[in-house]
């Protein structure tokens, strides 16, 4: 059948073209175009590790009247040394084996009653972020009564602490 | 003309196939979910519910409402009234979390 | 189609254009076909989170009466493993139920286990480890982990239950009987047990005495000096009796248990024994300087609710006549949230990590 009349529509050129096709098909879809990246399991992990270690740190560990959680008492005083022990110890720390090595930035978010606005004291960090970590938010709520240095108003209040935790 | 209608039929069938593993993994489902942010707002609202200034009961319900929008992303309420006497527990706290994806609403008896 | 021209006829292009678009759909779902059979190989970590959950933040069921009060041969109705004291104390273990879990001669692994925590047809193999950072407890069971396994950790706070010590000197008969006899052979010490006041003094779980489903510990000690002239008489001291009496708003004021012979929630340790008194028997035992009592998680469960009092007494008969530790004509020893009389629950730092393969 060579002629220079529409040789594409024979049968066999349209067989052996969608045969080209499925091939081509299947060969590029068994090495997966899109692969929808994974890195939520190790997110999941470290955001349950960074709020595990907060919820406990702002848990006392007795119940008499005036006990204050370890995250009361270091918000209170401004101890931002004590949080970075604290907290690395928490998240550090293993069943066995050698430690983990975490890197955080912490901050501190609260309400000024007079404007009513929303703002943030930097408590302290290992590092800095630089931009290629895949950092993690974890938060949690401290209670603060107002006695004591509070961040401002010096009233009973609700703060939020807000961790952003990444491993190296 | 086959060619292009080749090509288009490849394309559409690659999309097709790759829709259903686009879709949500495990553990982007558990980071979704704010079990952490929920556990932890009912915490303080829990204890708040003690204060008895009101004073200082409503600074720290503006307080949770305020820095629960700004930083979480949520609508957060909470009202707390006296339970019936002679009950086993001091008050009725009415709990309203809403982070657009997922509300949480509770009765609880503190 | 029978000519040379080698064109095709419209209609046979649509069929076949028709059948070319079904048959790369059918294409597409071929490996749809075989996501059943590696199913168990993408999830260690998805399993290993629930199985961390669970235990981290679950009571278990059955929650009230907790599963940990049910003994070696009622394990069949325990459905789900948990370790949290209450579904509202996340992260706050309890003792006797991390001990429980871990316990070898009860539950054996894997089978006892996966049924009761993993909830999987496929039998996953897993290994969980808890530690206190300062390692007095460290607990692990399951196999060595191989080199490929989902994981996750989680920090905890594991709740140590409350204890007194009672000094016996401090709760001498003389110069409260208002005159009546002091000198007698028959002492008796009350040690009160108020469950609606526990219950209602401290609304958190994870601080709270709670006799139903805490351990209860009484020490006395000291009863070598209690008498006039000490220390007292070798010989002198015996210990009857430990009754239990209940008083209910419902029902009468009366006795619900009396320690008679070994009961394994009931243990009662005299002068530093390292194993419990087999039995009050003879009828009374010679005491040198120490009695202690370990009510075990769950002996009041049954006994007593939350609207009950409870009262343990302990009846000493003395050889002589002699003035000693009673506290009959004054008040019950009160086992509540005072921190110098009662050592209050502790909360202490720990690890769990679970790896599931």
């Amino acid at each position: 059948m060579v002629n220079s009349d529409g040789q594409l529509f024979t049968i066999e050129g349209i067989s052996a073209g969608l045969i080209m096709l499925l091939t081509a098909y299947i060969v590029v879809n068994t090495t997966s175009i899109y692969t929808p990246g994974d890195t939520h399991i190790s997110d999941m992990q470290l955001e349950q590790l960074g709020s595990d270690a907060l919820r406990l740190m702002n848990t006392p560990n007795t119940s008499a009247t005036s006990a204050e959680s370890s995250l009361q008492k270091i918000i209170i005083n401004n101890d931002t040394a004590q949080f970075s022990n604290t907290f690395l110890w928490f998240c550090n720390s293993t069943t066995s084996g050698t430690n983990d090595n975490l890197q955080f930035t912490a901050d501190l978010y609260y309400r000024d009653k007079n404007t009513n606005s929303v703002n943030k004291i930097h408590l302290t960090q290992t590092r800095n972020l630089i931009g290629g970590e895949h950092p993690v938010r974890v938060t949690e709520w401290v209670h603060l009564n107002s006695n004591g240095q509070v961040p401002v108003n010096n009233r009973e209040q609700a703060v939020l602490v807000e961790v952003l935790l990444w491993r190296d | 003309m086959g060619f292009i209608v080749s090509f288009a039929l490849f394309f559409l069938a690659i999309v097709v196939n790759q829709s259903t593993v686009v879709g949500q993994t495990t553990a982007e489902g558990v980071i979704e979910f704010p079990k952490n942010d929920i556990i932890d707002v009912r915490n303080e609202i829990l204890f708040s519910s003690g204060i008895v200034n009101p004073t200082n009961l409503t600074d720290v319900k503006n307080d949770i409402s305020s820095i629960g929008l700004a930083r979480k992303m949520a609508i957060i309420s909470f009202n707390a009234t006296p339970a019936p006497p002679g009950s086993s527990y001091k008050n009725v706290i009415l709990i309203h979390y809403n982070n657009g994806v997922t509300a949480y609403n509770e009765t609880a008896n503190y | 189609m029978l000519d040379d021209q080698g064109n095709l006829s419209i209609d046979f292009l649509a069929g076949m254009t028709i059948f070319m678009i079904a048959l790369i759909w059918i294409s597409t779902m071929v490996p749809g076909l075989l996501i059943t059979l590696q199913g168990k190989t993408i999830d260690y970590d998805a399993v290993a989170y629930r199985t961390g959950a669970i235990l981290v933040e679950d009571p278990g069921w059955p929650a009230s009466p907790p599963w940990d009060n049910l003994n070696d041969l009622q394990k069949g109705d325990i459905q789900r493993f948990g370790l949290s004291i209450t579904k509202d104390t996340p992260n706050v273990l309890s003792l006797h139920k991390i001990n429980r879990f871990f316990c070898s001669t009860a539950f054996s692994y894997p089978s006892d286990y996966q049924s009761r925590l993993i909830f999987s047809n496929f039998q996953y193999l897993f290994n969980i480890s808890l530690s206190t950072f300062d390692r007095t407890i460290n607990e692990s069971l399951g196999d060595v982990k191989p080199d490929g396994y989902g994981h996750i950790r989680r920090y905890i706070k594991i709740k140590y239950p409350s204890n007194t010590t009672i000094l016996a000197p401090n709760y001498l008969n003389s110069g409260v009987s208002g005159g009546l006899s002091d000198n007698t052979t028959t002492h008796v010490f009350s040690v009160q047990l108020n469950c609606t006041q526990l219950i209602w003094d401290e609304t958190n779980v994870a601080y709270q005495i709670n006799p139903l489903t805490e351990q209860i510990m009484v020490n006395i000690s000291n009863l070598n000096n209690a008498c006039i002239f000490n220390p007292c008489p070798p010989n002198l001291i015996s210990l009857s009796s430990i009754k239990i009496y209940r008083q209910n708003p419902s029902q009468p004021f009366g006795q619900v248990r009396e320690y008679l012979s070994s009961d394994p929630q009931f243990n009662v340790y005299i002068d530093g024994s390292n194993t419990p008194l087999p039995a009050l028997d003879p009828p009374s035992v010679n005491v040198n300087n120490n009695v202690s009592v370990i009510f075990s998680p769950g002996f009041f469960f049954g006994m007593a609710s939350d609207s009950s009092q409870m009262y343990v007494n302990y009846t000493f008969t003395l050889a002589n006549p002699d003035n000693f530790f009673n506290n009959t004509f004054t008040t019950p020893y009160h086992y509540d949230y005072n921190p110098v009389r009662v050592t209050q629950p502790l909360l202490k730092e720990g690890v769990l990590e679970v790896a599931v393969w």
